[in-house]
């Protein structure tokens, strides 16, 4: 407690008093006698009592202690009541860093966790590191081959990427960290021994202080943190030390799973690559357009497929094949994959479909099993201005051919399905596209979607026929379109089974090379989406 | 040498009877002959293709072509800007300007639009990934994931699509990729892309790329929102009642028509389903229009559909009774109401002339 | 509400002297085609003498696919094995259509030609169980 009159001066210091302001003499001026901040908060007071009581409690430091003074006027004096805080700061600011630094590992779980694209993942990771944990971040992804990707963030800079061969044994404790072994304390780093290369372009000043953090990943080590502060900040502290850990292990994890992401995906797209449809386009003067869409909006591949096998040469058959094999996604898109290419064996037997069914089932059938395929084959032939087709069914639903005039023909083949019986039976038919006629093969997830305005019908043959009708002179494309836009739109966001159209249509009359010379370079658009 | 906008003009005059007649070679002929002769490929893309496309939606709406013809049409302009980007890369920019993504939302059968933006970005040195037609959300986050691109150009033209645009968009910022929203769909001037969240609008091909050159921060992904975040109003729940309640509704409708109009009962079955279809039309339009709040959307479906139907010398009046049938089964819906009551209100304004507009059919 | 629930599957069965019956109803598809199979091949095994007959009732067959068909070649395969012979009742018009396309009715309905073929089909249960 000290007492000091209305004109500034000390007038009276009890012991305590004297305990904490050893120098303070009475009659002296307070402002010579005490730390800036009580003088000014007396200041404060006399200009203006009536306000003193209801602001923030005057504050600060008194050596290395800190202080809250109290007032009590009485009489003509003033009278401070110093309250040591000390403590109470101490695990004030404890608590503000805890609450701080779990808010830092709570923004980057989620910024990390959002994505699962590795450089992107590297990128959040340096960005914040440099952000809450340093003054700069460099990220080391374990190398592969000779070289390293590095991430270089600097506070206030864009994050900076690039890939090169370094030396990680230049930086103490980085090539222990790349291989998962314990931490380097960094109080063993000398700051003088990091290269250039670890130190991003926009730090400014010399490094003072450095924390090498591995980041730890699901088994292998995800790589590791280069932590900088320059020699004029203070330090880093074990507790600083502590967190920068928590939070490459987070960031760690973040990133083993966005390279396990990236990993399986692409294997994934490796081995769907041959379970795809393929593009079609225009081949010996005849154009071909399909279409494909899962029953799942989250697979690519599923029991549907079709292909085209062009002829060697114009005066060659092209044979087309459409099919459905019973059941779904990749199980069924599996064994599409085995009958696409048996038929590609088969192809020189392509003029006797009968026998190409036959081989084809016996290829197929098995006792553990009776997952069959239904197929519609066709081979084609330009030959002046007509398009022969010979068509077969097996177990399919037969093509349909709009005719110029607008009539649409069901195709009069029927055989048996195929890879489920010990032999197979099929009728072949044959028949002529004129310029601009299609013919039509398609799956059964088109006429079986069940929908439409009233929200439980198939969508149906009949309802095909009808949209065909109005596709008289069409581009296969679009005929192709059509149909895979109707039953999307009759579904809306119905069930539904895989659909595949594809179209075989004579192109109108015009230069036979027209549409070849631009498909060459890949005009006709992706099949699908 | 001919000025260019004579050339445009005569491009587009050509390149317009090649779709008509289903020329496809005399179509691609036009455009690369128009390049030879110095027409560059963006105003190619732009002013020649894009327009003759356009004419294409006015004049179906118009019945002066066939369903046939517009799909034709399309198909050829498709091939046409694809023969364009087949073509050898000589002059094409390096991509150095960085990666976009160029998606139409699921359900979006209309491509073209997002085709030109595309192909328009990759000739100002964008490296572009076009992902096509109605691509479905979940496959556009696969992709985004791997590519990590600087943005999402999201494209739909029908603005029933809007309820499904708003789940990619929240989808894509939700990992940290800004949305760019394009196309009819998101409604005068862009306010629904405003409404659902995206981070920019761009109101054609050569305003998205000056968007994306200005240059798109990326979301925070920790601000992960709902739905309603976004549309409050969707609590009161109207929006979902009407989109479960759908088939009902269209069923109540028909059989409320039938007492109106007894000649409907002697309808074929095509014709009743086509009325089913359009009555379909309309619920998907007013829950549209309560899932963004707006009357507008729905009044401008109403007022294009009964233009389209009175080209096709169908009265009309059909759409005012649909629109009564429906009110009465949605009498404890107020927000709809409202909406209706603007329909019928701007029905009874609407001049016979038909106006471009959402091309619901095409 | 947007859609019907789905009819529910149910599978009724019948045990009589030398006639198994199983009435189907609700939809057979890719989601309940092995139920249907496994409650079959249970059967056919589980009592001795196996049936001379096995009649599938389809009266209250809602729908088929790919997948049911697949089912119902399965159990045909087995009911071969043991010399019985199968017969599909009651078809509603879906099931007679898809039938017809795929053209397997003879084959499903023709009655067993080789009882001994018994051995080598109980031989394979085994290889499709993983046990050989």
């Amino acid at each position: 407690m000290l007492v000091s009159d209305r004109h500034g001066h000390l007038v009276r210091l009890n012991d305590a008093a004297r305990l904490v302001l050893p120098d303070a003499v009475s009659g002296g001026r307070l402002s010579e006698q005490v730390p800036a901040w009580l003088a000014d908060a007396h200041q404060r007071t006399i200009a203006a009592p009536a306000q003193g009581t209801s602001a923030e409690l005057p504050h600060g430091a008194i050596g290395e202690r800190y202080f809250e003074a109290r007032i009590t006027l009485s009489g003509g004096d003033v009278v401070w009541w110093l309250v040591d805080a000390t403590d109470r700061r101490v695990a004030e600011r404890a608590l503000g860093d805890a609450r701080r630094r779990s808010e830092v590992l709570s923004e980057a779980s989620s910024t990390l966790l959002s994505t699962l694209n590795v450089p992107r993942c590297m990128e959040v990771a340096a960005a914040l590191a440099a952000e809450h944990l340093a003054e700069a971040a460099v990220l080391i992804a374990p190398p592969q081959g000779r070289r390293c990707s590095l991430t270089y963030a600097c506070q206030g800079d864009p994050v900076v990427q690039t890939s090169r061969q370094v030396d990680v044994t230049g930086v103490p404790g980085l090539r222990e960290a790349l291989q998962g072994f314990p931490p380097v304390p960094a109080r063993w780093i000398n700051p003088d021994d990091i290269p250039d290369w670890a130190i991003p372009d926009g730090f400014a000043g010399s490094v003072g202080s450095v924390i090498v953090a591995p980041l730890p990943g699901h088994g292998v080590p995800a790589g590791a943190l280069i932590l900088l502060r320059s020699s004029t900040e203070q330090a880093f502290t074990e507790g600083e030390e502590v967190f920068a850990r928590l939070f490459a292990a987070r960031a760690g994890a973040a990133l083993s799973a966005a390279r396990l992401y990236t990993e399986q995906a692409t294997i994934t797209a490796t081995l769907m690559q041959d379970l795809l449809p393929p593009t079609l386009r225009t081949v010996h003067g005849v154009e071909y357009a399909g279409s494909y869409r899962t029953s799942k909006d989250h697979e690519r591949v599923g029991g549907d497929f079709y292909d085209v096998h062009p002829g060697a040469d114009p005066s060659e058959e092209t044979l087309v094949v459409l099919g459905d094999v019973a059941g779904k996604g990749l199980d069924a898109a599996v064994l599409t994959g085995k009958i696409r290419n048996t038929l590609h064996a088969l192809l020189p037997l392509a003029e006797d479909h009968q026998h190409i069914l036959n081989l084809l089932n016996s290829a197929l059938l098995t006792s553990h099993h009776t997952r069959f395929a239904t197929l519609a084959l066709a081979s084609v032939q330009r030959r002046g201005g007509r398009t022969q087709l010979r068509l077969t069914s097996a177990g399919h639903l037969p093509p349909l051919i709009v005719r110029t005039d607008g009539t649409v023909e069901e195709a009069g083949t029927r055989g048996t399905l195929v890879g489920a019986l010990p032999a197979v039976t099929a009728r072949t038919v044959g028949t002529v596209l004129a310029p601009g006629e299609t013919c039509l093969l398609y799956t059964d997830g088109v006429t079986e979607a069940r929908g439409g305005p009233l929200g439980d019908e198939l969508f149906g043959e009949d309802r095909l026929k009808r949209a065909l009708a109005e596709c008289v002179g069409m581009p296969g494309e679009a005929v192709v379109e059509r149909v895979q836009m109707l039953a999307a739109q009759w579904l809306r966001d119905g069930r539904h089974d895989d659909m595949a159209v594809m179209a075989i249509t004579a192109p109108k009359a015009g230069p036979l090379n027209t549409a070849d010379g631009h498909a060459s370079g890949g005009t006709t658009r992706r099949s699908g989406w | 040498m001919v000025s260019e906008p004579t050339a445009t003009a005569g491009a587009v005059q050509r390149l317009w009877h090649a779709v008509m007649a289903g020329d496809e070679h005399r179509a691609a002929a036009t455009v690369h002959d128009a390049m030879a002769q110095g027409l560059s490929e963006e105003t190619l893309l732009l002013q020649v293709i894009a327009p003759v496309q356009e004419k294409v939606g006015v004049e179906w709406a118009a019945d002066r072509i066939s369903v046939a013809q517009e799909h034709a049409a399309t198909a050829i302009n498709e091939r046409v800007v694809a023969s364009l980007a087949h073509r050898p890369a000589a002059g094409r920019p390096a991509p150095d300007r960085g990666r976009v993504t160029v998606a139409c939302v699921d359900g979006e059968w209309h491509a073209l639009p997002a085709r030109l933006v595309a192909q328009v970005l990759t000739l100002r040195g964008w490296r572009v990934d076009y992902l096509g037609a109605q691509t479905p959300t979940s496959h556009l986050i696969a992709h985004l994931h791997l590519t990590n691109p600087d943005a999402v150009l999201l494209s739909g033209s029908i603005p029933t699509h809007l309820p499904t645009a708003h789940a990619a968009i929240s989808a894509c910022q939700a990992i940290g990729v800004p949305v760019l929203a394009g196309g009819r769909a998101f409604g005068p001037r862009g306010r629904y892309a405003t409404a659902l969240g995206a981070d920019r609008w761009a109101a054609d091909a050569r305003a998205a790329v000056a968007v994306l050159e200005a240059g798109v921060p990326r979301p925070s992904p920790s601000a992960i929102r709902h739905t309603v975040d976004d549309l409050p109003h969707l609590a009161d729940q109207e929006y979902t009642l009407v989109v479960r309640s759908r088939t009902q509704f269209v069923k109540q409708t028909l059989a409320d028509l039938d007492d109106r109009f007894p000649a409907m009962r002697a309808y074929s079955s095509a014709q009743r389903e086509r009325t089913a279809e359009d009555i379909a039309h309309i619920v998907d339009f007013l829950a549209t229009a309560l899932y963004v709040d707006d009357p507008d959307l729905f009044t401008a479906f109403l007022t294009w559909t009964a233009g389209i139907l009175t080209a096709r010398g169908v009265p009309a009046r059909s759409l005012a009774a649909g629109l009564d049938a429906l009110a009465d089964q949605l009498r404890d819906f107020p927000r709809a109401l409202k909406m209706i009551e603007h329909g019928r209100a701007a029905l009874t304004e609407h001049t016979t002339r038909p106006v471009p507009g959402p091309d619901i059919h095409a | 509400m947007t859609h019907l629930p789905p009819s529910e599957f149910t599978l009724a069965f019948r045990h009589e002297p030398a006639t198994l019956t199983v009435m189907i109803g609700g939809e057979l598809d890719y989601d309940t085609s092995d139920d249907l199979l496994d409650e079959v091949s249970r059967r056919l095994t589980a009592g001795r003498p196996s049936p001379a007959d096995v009649r599938l009732d389809f009266r209250e067959l809602a729908s088929i696919d790919s997948s049911g068909l697949t089912a119902l070649l399965m159990i045909h395969r087995r009911t071969s094995a043991l010399g019985a012979t199968l017969h599909l009742d009651n078809r509603p018009a879906h099931l007679e259509r898809l039938l017809h396309l795929t053209a397997v009715l003879d084959h499903l309905t023709a009655p067993p030609t080789r009882p001994e073929a018994r051995r080598a089909e109980e031989d394979d249960g085994l290889a499709g169980a993983g046990l050989i």
